[in-house]
């Protein structure tokens, strides 16, 4: 069988089950067994369903895609992994591999070069609309990172499905909800909902699956809606809570501010390239419709970033108005010299703002779904939901969409774009490191340290570091899903979540310490340096590389890489703290202590396995597989090479990834990771395990710095004066206007048509009404006199027809005198 | 000649009368000076025989209380219509060969008398019907339809 | 002439056009006029003396001679054939009916039901003013005035029956047009089917009917009302009926 016609079939069954799920779900989850019991049973099918079409997917892609250039010297990603066998039969990038699916499928090598596309499939299923050059369409766009993020999120999903059906068993019987106080003073009882929980997360894994698989632009906006919308649903599940439905109106309100932004960039790629389509496309003629990577890095600049076109000749439309001026006659004269422009206006930079704000609009989107600075404000409250919805949509997958799309998205963007990017992430992961390191929550910890690691892929990808940003948002995956899963079955155990009340856990939770120091060693990238490590070992360590090489290519953002690398010793302080305050040492609060207990082998499972993937993710496998090398098999065309930028900033220059691989760069970096993550290890002992120095000390001396933290930035604050309180004064206003104005004016004319219609009662009372009952009366009181006539007697009839009949022949004979006696 | 001197008079008295309510009243006069033992006999004279019969019968009606009464004046009305019709019809009445109805006048009267006989039948069993019910056949009881 | 009118003028003036004794009365008597004057006289004055009679048989009675004189002026006037149906059906067939039905109803005290004598004053002056507005109307017309000396018509029998059947034998009138006659085939038809009809209705409304309750007019007629024994036995099934059913629970109730 054909990979290509075999591929959009494996994937598009793995995105539709949990689809199929969903519906059952929603029509029939109350039946399923007892208080929904088989909702879990039918989603976890679902999703597991998913995961072996995935790996099937992923194994027919890599037997025929090998991933065979596995000198992983050191934790490098090897570049330009060359698969000779397979590019060599050859289709140059403008070929289009004739296959039995609509659309076409379009597979492109890429040789051994950075010059070259990538392979990918892509093709349709279902046209919405298509006019003009213009089509929005249901379609797929396959490559190896679609392949691996297929894996990743089925696999995680389904490692979390398992774990949810026994955290969630409260909901199988009505609930007491003490968190719930109501007036009465009693505690709120509500029935369980075990079925609507799976059901929120069948369509959530169908709505991921949908942004990962998408051909186009329009189609990841669609799915990028329904994971809000997925999101909204599970954040704010215990929605009789205040804080709950509140997080769930924020995440959703904030989410909308980036999707605001996202709408302007895609207005600008389909106003100005009139395509949302990642590859090329074969219209209805059979000829080929450039997609947006090939519009932005053709081939005729060897992949090289320009401004297309289309974007040209959108800046220059006042020139082209001249020019069409002049050639008034001759439409033909006109194209044919706006063409012979092109290249000039090119030249001076026409198109370059169009694209710099596409490319920032759809990274607007990604801002606030990844919960970046300054839209990351959400996603701490957002832990509202449930724990297993914190482990897979706000840790391992829908904040990762952010990531993924600007991944996807990367040979649009400008170097600018990206600048703008690197530093976005840079400040986010700078900032929510702070908080973390004084939260007390252990949800909180873990939810800032997700929006730090979220930072560290976005300025992984800004720096140039595409495979780095991805690779992380892999490991990442692993390890966070597999520290919220811990944290869940501490508060599964504990009832709390407050690490102040926990601690020595690790006597009683013997799996759950373990797994969760696993975790944290994997976040922290914990490793033997140049010999092995865990996956964040690897991940991490080719972010801080690409960074460290940034800096040094251009030391004007030396902030950068010093932003890397503090964050990543906050990192370690951070996550050690949560353990050793959790696990370690005596316990604080006995009630809680004693009733702690290691959790069910269905929870502790799902930990096992996420734990060993933590461990082993970035390995290089004996036969060269490794995911950093799956994942270079996808490197957009052209990104690999230095880039050059300068529109909004000094110039500067991206430096290509693999330069990043070079001893000077490398073994700088990996000694500043381990230096940086001991040193926070060991501090965070130092404070917690030998109480060396005493946190409440520390707090005291730093108090207004601790205030500030605790209160994490004032973030919220200043949002509530800035956005929130204007737009409050402005509605109150507009409530005013419209009850004292607008109502008053309504009402007035109501009063007046009251009036009018008064009027016009009494008129049809008096007048009408009495003039029809005036002629009714008569006509009854006639009918009354001449009933009288009515007397039965025969005789007076017959007296009444000669009387008339002599009345009227004198009549008659009176006024016709003149003919009765001719 | 008299016939003339008798008109003049009866003319002076109809002017003495008064005003002329009915004028076509005057003309009568000539028929009192019919000789019936001289002079032939006229269409008008059938009409005063049928006009006195019409109106002796609508008497009758309107006079008599036993229903069969009534039935009689009924009759009586009819047959004075139909002296009209024969009258018409005949040739010999009309004189100076005036047209006349001709055959068709008797059959109408044909017609009008087979249905009077019609009528008389289901106007006897009315009445039998009535005296039946009410044990008398005096119509002036016959008001249960009255208003 | 004078003004004035004087009743003993009239009479003199009438007396004085009565053929002078001396004349030769003979020759110059028109016997038709003479018939005619005979039949008009007896049909008017048998049609009043039938408004006049209080008697409904001899109302009855002076009806027949009325019909009968008119049959006489239908002779007269040449419609022998009319004449003869008058006889038959009025005074043969009609005046039999009415007389039975006479006969059917002549109660004793229904025999002359006697109307008031302001309805006589009413009905004499509306009968008074009809006739005389009939009598306007006929003498107003001159053409109607002229004495009758045409000629003397032939027997109408043959001609009527072919009109009756369809066809027109009879000369037209003088002045009629000659085509567009019809015959009477169609009017015979429904006549004779209305009369077939009213033969019909007429023996269904006048049949004797079964009734539960006794006729009035019997009621009436028979001096005692119902005797109570009748009644009774009449009502004696039902009696016994109810009698055993009450007996009968009345012995199960015993029973308990």
């Amino acid at each position: 069988m054909e990979l290509p016609s075999v591929l959009p079939t494996l994937l598009g069954l793995a995105w539709l089950v949990p689809l199929a799920s969903f519906v059952a779900i929603l029509f029939a989850g109350p039946r399923m067994g007892h208080h929904g019991r088989g909702a879990a049973r039918v989603a976890t099918a679902a999703i597991v369903t998913s995961l072996v079409l995935s790996l099937a997917a992923m194994v027919g892609w890599l037997s025929q895609h090998p991933v065979r250039n596995a000198v992983h010297g050191g934790h490098a990603a090897a570049h330009g992994s060359a698969d000779g066998g397979h590019g060599s039969d050859a289709h140059s990038s403008s070929d289009h591999v004739a296959s039995g699916h609509d659309g076409g499928s379009h597979a492109a090598d890429h040789d051994a070069g950075h010059a070259a596309s990538p392979v990918a499939y892509s093709g349709d299923w279902y046209t919405l609309y298509e006019g003009g050059r213009l089509k929005l369409s249901i379609g797929w766009y396959i490559d190896a990172l679609t392949v691996l993020m297929f894996v990743m999120i089925t696999f995680i999903a389904t490692c979390i499905h398992i774990y949810a059906s026994d955290y969630m068993h409260d909901e199988l019987h009505d609930v007491e909800d003490h968190e719930v106080h109501l007036a009465g003073g009693g505690h709120f009882h509500r029935p369980g909902r075990y079925p609507r929980f799976f059901q929120a997360l069948s369509l959530f894994c169908f709505s991921m699956l949908g942004i990962v698989i998408a051909g186009n632009l329009a189609m990841v906006f669609i799915f990028w809606e329904l994971v809000g919308i997925c999101s909204w649903f599970l954040i704010g599940f215990y929605y009789e809570r205040k804080s709950a439905s509140n997080a769930a109106n924020k995440a959703f309100i904030v989410n909308r501010i980036g999707d605001f932004g996202m709408l302007i960039g895609l207005m600008a790629l389909w106003g100005a390239l009139g395509t949302l389509n990642f590859a090329d496309t074969t219209d209805r003629a059979g000829d080929s419709q450039p997609g947006l990577f090939s519009l932005v890095r053709p081939t005729v600049t060897e992949h090289a970033q320009w401004v297309p076109d289309g974007m040209v000749k959108f800046a220059a439309a006042d020139r082209i108005a001249v020019i069409v001026r002049k050639h008034a006659g001759d439409p033909r004269a006109a194209v044919d010299e706006v063409e012979e422009q092109l290249d000039t206006w090119r030249g001076e930079g026409l198109g370059r703002w169009l694209l710099l704000v596409a490319g920032l609009g759809i990274f607007c989107g990604c801002v606030g779904k990844s919960a970046q600075f300054p839209l990351f404000v959400w996603l701490p409250d957002a832990m509202e939901g449930p724990t297993p919805v914190s482990a897979l949509v706000h840790s391992a997958t829908m904040v990762a969409a952010g990531v993924y799309l600007v991944g996807r998205f990367y040979p649009v963007l400008t170097p600018d774009a990206l600048l703008v990017i690197a530093y976005v992430g840079a400040i986010t992961l700078f900032i929510s490191a702070t908080i973390a390191l004084v939260a007390n929550d252990i949800k909180r910890v873990l939810a800032y340290s997700t929006v730090s690691q979220l930072g560290y892929m976005m300025l992984a990808l800004g720096v140039g570091g595409w495979l780095a940003g991805l690779f992380h948002l892999v490991t990442h995956a692993f390890f966070k899903s597999l520290l919220f899963l811990c944290s869940g079955s501490v508060i599964h155990a504990c009832h709390t979540n407050d690490m102040r009340k926990m601690g020595g856990l690790r006597r009683v939770m013997p799996w759950t310490a373990g797994t969760m120091l696993v975790g944290c060693l994997a976040i922290i990238g914990a490793g033997v340096p140049f010999v092995i490590g865990t996956s964040g070992y690897y991940s991490k360590d080719s972010i801080l590389a690409q960074a460290l090489l940034f800096s040094r290519t251009n030391p004007a953002h030396w902030i950068l890489f010093y932003a890397v690398a503090g964050g990543a010793m906050l990192t370690a302080f951070y996550m050690f703290r949560l353990w050793f305050m959790t696990f370690a040492g005596e316990p604080r609060d006995h009630h809680v202590h004693e009733h702690a207990h290691e959790s069910p082998p269905a929870m502790v499972y799902p930990l096992v396995a996420l734990a060993v993937l933590a461990v082993i993710a970035g390995w290089t496998l004996p036969g060269g597989f490794s995911i950093a090398n799956m994942i270079e098999q996808a490197r957009p065309a052209g990104t690999g090479a230095e880039e050059a930028g300068g529109l909004l900033f000094n110039s500067f220059t991206i430096p290509a990834e693999h330069e990043s691989h070079e001893g000077s760069v490398h073994v700088v970096a990996t000694w500043t990771a381990f230096l940086t993550a001991a040193a926070g290890v060991f501090l965070a002992a130092l404070m917690y395990v030998w109480k060396v120095i005493s946190p409440s000390m520390v707090a005291a001396v730093f108090s207004p710095l601790t205030a500030f933290l605790v209160n994490r930035w004032y973030f919220d604050e200043l949002y509530a004066f800035l956005f929130v309180k204007p737009i409050l004064a402005v509605s109150r206003l507009a409530s005013d206007t419209d009850k004292g104005v607008i109502d008053k004016i309504i009402d007035g004319i109501a009063w007046g048509a009251r009036q009018v219609a008064g009027i016009d009662s009494w008129i049809d009372r008096n007048l009408i009404d009495g003039l029809v009952n005036a002629t009714a009366a008569t006509t009854w009181s006639a009918g009354l006199e001449l009933r009288k006539l009515q007397t039965g007697h025969l005789r007076q009839y017959i007296m009444f027809i000669v009387l008339g009949t002599v009345a009227l022949f004198v009549l008659a004979s009176m006024l016709f005198r003149s003919t009765l006696a001719g | 000649m008299g016939e003339s001197i008798l008109s003049g008079t009866v003319f002076a008295a109809g002017i003495s009368v008064g005003p002329a309510i009915l004028p076509g009243i005057f003309p009568l006069a000539p028929l009192l000076a019919f000789n019936p033992f001289t002079e032939p006999v006229g269409v008008i004279h059938y009409m005063i025989v049928g006009a006195v019969m019409f109106t002796a019968g609508v008497v009758c009606m309107a006079l008599k209380r036993n229903a069969l009464g009534v039935l009689m004046g009924i009759e009586l009305v009819l047959n004075g219509a139909n002296i009209n019709f024969i009258a018409f019809s005949s040739p010999y009445l009309r004189g100076d060969g005036a047209p006349t109805l001709g055959l068709d006048g008797q059959l109408i009267a044909l017609f009008v008398i087979l249905l009077a006989a019609a009528e008389a039948a289901v106007a006897l069993a009315i009445t039998l019907n009535f005296y039946n019910n009410h044990a008398t056949v005096d119509i002036d009881r016959a008001d249960d339809l009255k208003g | 002439m004078t003004g004035t009118i004087r009743m003993d003028s009239i009479f003199t003036s009438v007396l004085l056009h009565l053929p002078a004794p001396t004349a030769p009365v003979v020759a110059a008597v028109d016997w038709h006029s003479v018939l005619f004057l005979l039949f008009a006289g007896l049909a008017c004055g048998f049609a009043i003396a039938v408004v006049a009679a209080e008697n409904v048989v001899r109302m009855a009675l002076y009806l027949v001679f009325s019909l009968a004189a008119t049959a006489g002026l239908f002779f007269l006037a040449g419609a022998d054939f009319l004449g003869a149906m008058q006889l038959m059906i009025y005074v043969g067939g009609t005046l039999v009916l009415l007389v039975f039905g006479v006969m059917l109803t002549a109660q004793a005290p229904l025999v002359s039901i006697k109307p008031s004598a302001s309805d006589r004053a009413l009905a004499g002056i509306a009968g008074a003013a009809l006739l005389a507005v009939l009598l306007a109307a006929a003498v107003s017309v001159d053409a109607w005035r002229k004495p009758g000396v045409g000629e003397i018509p032939s027997p109408t029998a043959t001609p009527l029956g072919m009109a009756l059947v369809g066809v027109r034998v009879d000369d037209p009138p003088a002045g009629a047009p000659l085509t567009g006659r019809s015959g009477y085939m169609l009017p015979f038809e429904i006549v004779s089917v209305h009369l077939l009809v009213v033969l019909v209705g007429a023996a269904y409304l006048a049949r004797a009917k079964r009734r539960k309750t006794p006729r009035a007019i019997d009621v009436l007629a028979s001096s005692d009302p119902p005797s109570q024994g009748a009644v009774l036995a009449a009502a004696v099934p039902a009696v016994r009926t109810t009698s055993g059913a009450g007996g009968k629970s009345a012995l199960l109730g015993g029973g308990h």
